[in-house]
């Protein structure tokens, strides 16, 4: 699938306020449950406070105490319990009618003994206080099936001897309405526990309930732990007792203010992140879809279809962007008609230009030849008919004239081939050059039948070349043709023909041991007409080689020569080699 | 209006018809040629109808007013004369040229070589071959 900013914009974008959303959503859930927790924590301080104040102060205590210091009591405590008795069950009485709570009431001395006790119930450890003491004392909480006690007990006299204790049982009252009354007083959610600071019993004032775990009653800030559901609870001891409260309010409504935080926030959130996505959408189509215009408009451009526009869109960057495209394909179009026009316009000089060349070479190889075959023609008539009376000087001239026109018939011939060779096409196919040397060599030899000296030719084996079979031949042919020339005069001549890599192409060279020629000369060899030797050494209109160059050129390759005066010469050209 | 042809040699150039002549003459050709100077004359040669008919049309291609490619089209294109062997003699080896002698039914082509001696051989050879060796339909 194709990379496109389109899609991937939009998409970057949306995530990021994804990303963006979640992390503000979750730092808001945090604070506010964090704030709504201090808050809790803090009513759960307060109901502490407020209930362990309750207990401290409660109402036995100062009964208790007042009865403690009641002249009838003391006096009967103070007797050890032998005199007095009717009166201090009577102040006894006073005080054990008004109180449902009451269980008994007893007067001890300070060892624990018992004197006098009015109901029922006692305690099997008594609350012992030690003479002198002020105020009365709280026992720990007893359970009796369903039912709570605790003693409390005051001193009565300051001496072991003198006075007693004064102990009273009292039942918590447990039902609904306290409890009732209690959470009301705490402001709703809040439940508030009453117990024993060491263990067991523990109660909401209604009931006998579990008692709260270690780690909260030990602890002096508030705890999380799992009663029936995950609560919270701060617990405080009441002071001058052994008891202890614990406020705890169900996590779930601490954390209310934070989901419904939550709740209320997420959907604006996900309204955010849609919109933001659409947003973004939109802004990228926006952004996108001319840019998508330019590109495709270049791709069709850079595919030759020069006339391609965008549409021009607003004042923005990206209507700029178009304009600027426009501009620019407008300038592209124009300088490719322009060049077009221009190229059309040069080719159509250029195939004038080559036409006159064609007629002009035509001209040349018709008229010039038809005067000059006159000239010999009548040279040789006279010679032929009109020799007996022609002196032995005029028959020179005439073969002076006789040898010109030859050569000048040959120069025009050599110099018509050349200018063909600009002009033939050149077909290029896999050339055998060893087989095509061989043809070659059979000919020269053929044609140097005639010489004095032995003529060796040696040919390596060739690596074979793509090209014009026809124009290579006649590159080998001029070759061979000038080293059999050079080497007219050489007692052994020989020419060798083999190859030899050069940069990546194969360079073919023929070496001869023939006359040689001044390396200062060496670029000169390859020019029209260009000779090294005069006529009267070597004949030759020095076009061959031109030829060779033209030819090699025309097939990519180059041609190059060294050799020194008398020691022979080589020759090289490189062809592209045969493909594999 | 022609006694007996065996030879039309049709060339503008005076020179050259002299070297052509005087070659045909070595071989005893020579009685029997006519000479046209240009492409009109070459063309009026035939037009007649009841003229002879040569043994072989010898013909140039540069030719004034009607040029020789034209001559060739004409002669092959006409029913009474395609069949007189035509030798394009000339001094023009461009491969265009040749090419379209032989598309318009040329029967030779011959480059007229500078060399003297080999003209005449060119020449002569042409004349012996079509005059004495060729035998045309009667």
């Amino acid at each position: 699938m194709r990379q496109s900013i389109q899609r991937k914009l939009p998409l970057f974008v949306t995530t990021l306020l994804l990303a963006v959303t979640i992390a503000l959503l979750t730092i808001g859930y945090g604070e506010v449950r964090q704030a709504s927790r201090a808050l809790s924590d803090k009513r759960l301080q307060l109901a502490d406070s407020v209930l362990a104040a309750l207990l401290q102060t409660s109402q036995q205590r100062a009964r208790i105490t007042t009865l403690a210091k009641d002249s009838a009591i003391v006096a009967f405590l103070r007797s050890g319990g032998q005199r007095g008795r009717a009166q201090a069950l009577a102040a006894m009485r006073r005080i054990t009618n008004d109180t449902v709570t009451n269980a008994s009431l007893e007067l001890r001395d300070f060892s624990g003994r018992l004197l006098l006790r009015t109901g029922r119930f006692t305690l099997a450890d008594s609350v012992l206080v030690s003479p002198g003491t002020d105020s009365a004392r709280f026992g720990p909480l007893l359970r009796r099936d369903t039912l709570l006690y605790f003693g409390v007990a005051a001193a009565s006299g300051h001496a072991e001897h003198d006075g007693g204790i004064v102990q009273q049982v009292a039942r918590l009252q447990l039902n609904d309405r306290t409890r009732r009354t209690l959470t009301g007083l705490a402001g709703g959610d809040v439940s508030l526990l009453f117990g024993d600071a060491a263990g067991d019993p523990w109660t909401d004032f209604a009931t006998i309930v579990p008692t709260p775990p270690e780690r909260v009653r030990t602890s002096a800030t508030a705890m999380n732990y799992d009663r029936g559901e995950t609560k919270r609870g701060i617990a405080k001891a009441v002071l001058g007792t052994p008891w202890m409260v614990v406020a705890e309010l169900p996590s779930r409504v601490i954390l209310a203010p934070a989901r419904g935080y939550l709740l209320s926030m997420a959907p604006i959130a996900a309204l955010i992140v849609l919109v933001g996505a659409l947003a973004a959408w939109w802004g990228s189509r926006r952004i996108t879809t001319p840019l998508v215009g330019v590109t495709h408009a270049a791709e069709a451009i850079a595919s030759g279809d020069l006339e391609q526009r965008v549409p021009a869109g607003g004042d923005d960057e990206l209507g700029r962007l178009a304009r600027s495209f426009n501009t620019m394909a407008e300038q592209v179009s124009r300088s490719h008609h322009q060049l077009e026009a221009q190229v059309a316009q040069r080719t159509q000089a250029l195939e004038g230009i080559n036409a006159e060349l064609e007629s002009f070479s035509y001209s040349v190889s018709h008229d010039l030849r038809a005067p000059l075959r006159a000239i010999h023609g009548f040279a040789r008539i006279l010679l032929e008919d009109h020799n007996a009376q022609l002196e032995p000087e005029a028959q020179r001239l005439l073969g002076v004239i006789d040898q010109n026109t030859r050569r000048m018939g040959q120069l025009i011939d050599d110099l018509l081939a050349f200018s063909r060779l600009g002009r033939t096409e050149i077909v290029t196919r896999p050339v055998d050059m060893k087989e095509l040397t061989q043809l070659v060599a059979d000919e020269i030899q053929r044609g140097e039948a005639g010489r004095n000296e032995s003529l060796e030719i040696r040919i390596d084996p060739l690596p074979p070349a793509r090209g014009d079979r026809g124009l290579l031949r006649q590159v080998m042919s001029n070759l061979l043709q000038n080293a059999a020339k050079f080497t007219r005069d050489r007692a052994k001549a020989r020419i060798e023909v083999g190859s030899q890599p050069d940069a990546g192409q194969t360079a073919y060279y023929v070496r001869d041991n023939g006359a040689g020629f001044d390396a200062r000369y060496a670029d000169k060899l390859f020019g029209v007409f260009q000779r090294l030797h005069s006529t009267d050494q070597f004949d030759g209109t020095g076009v061959g080689l031109a030829i060779v160059k033209r030819i090699v050129q025309r097939h990519g390759g180059r041609v190059w020569a060294d050799g020194k005066v008398d020691e022979g010469a080589t020759f090289y050209f490189t062809l592209p080699g045969e493909e594999r | 209006m022609h006694g007996g042809v065996d030879i039309l040699l049709v060339e503008d150039n005076a020179n050259d018809a002299e070297l052509t002549l005087r070659a045909l003459k070595q071989r005893n050709l020579a009685n029997q040629v006519h000479v046209c100077r240009d492409g009109a004359e070459a063309i009026d040669f035939f037009s007649g109808g009841a003229g002879p008919v040569p043994k072989v049309v010898l013909l140039d291609l540069k030719l004034p007013k009607v040029d020789g490619l034209e001559v060739l089209r004409r002669l092959k294109q006409d029913g009474r004369t395609k069949s007189i062997p035509v030798v394009v003699l000339t001094s023009s080896r461009e491969e265009p040229d040749i090419e379209r002698a032989y598309a318009l039914g040329a029967n030779s082509y011959i480059v007229k070589p500078v060399d003297f001696e080999a003209f005449a051989r060119a020449v002569s050879d042409v004349g012996l071959y079509w005059v004495l060796l060729n035998h045309p339909p009667q």
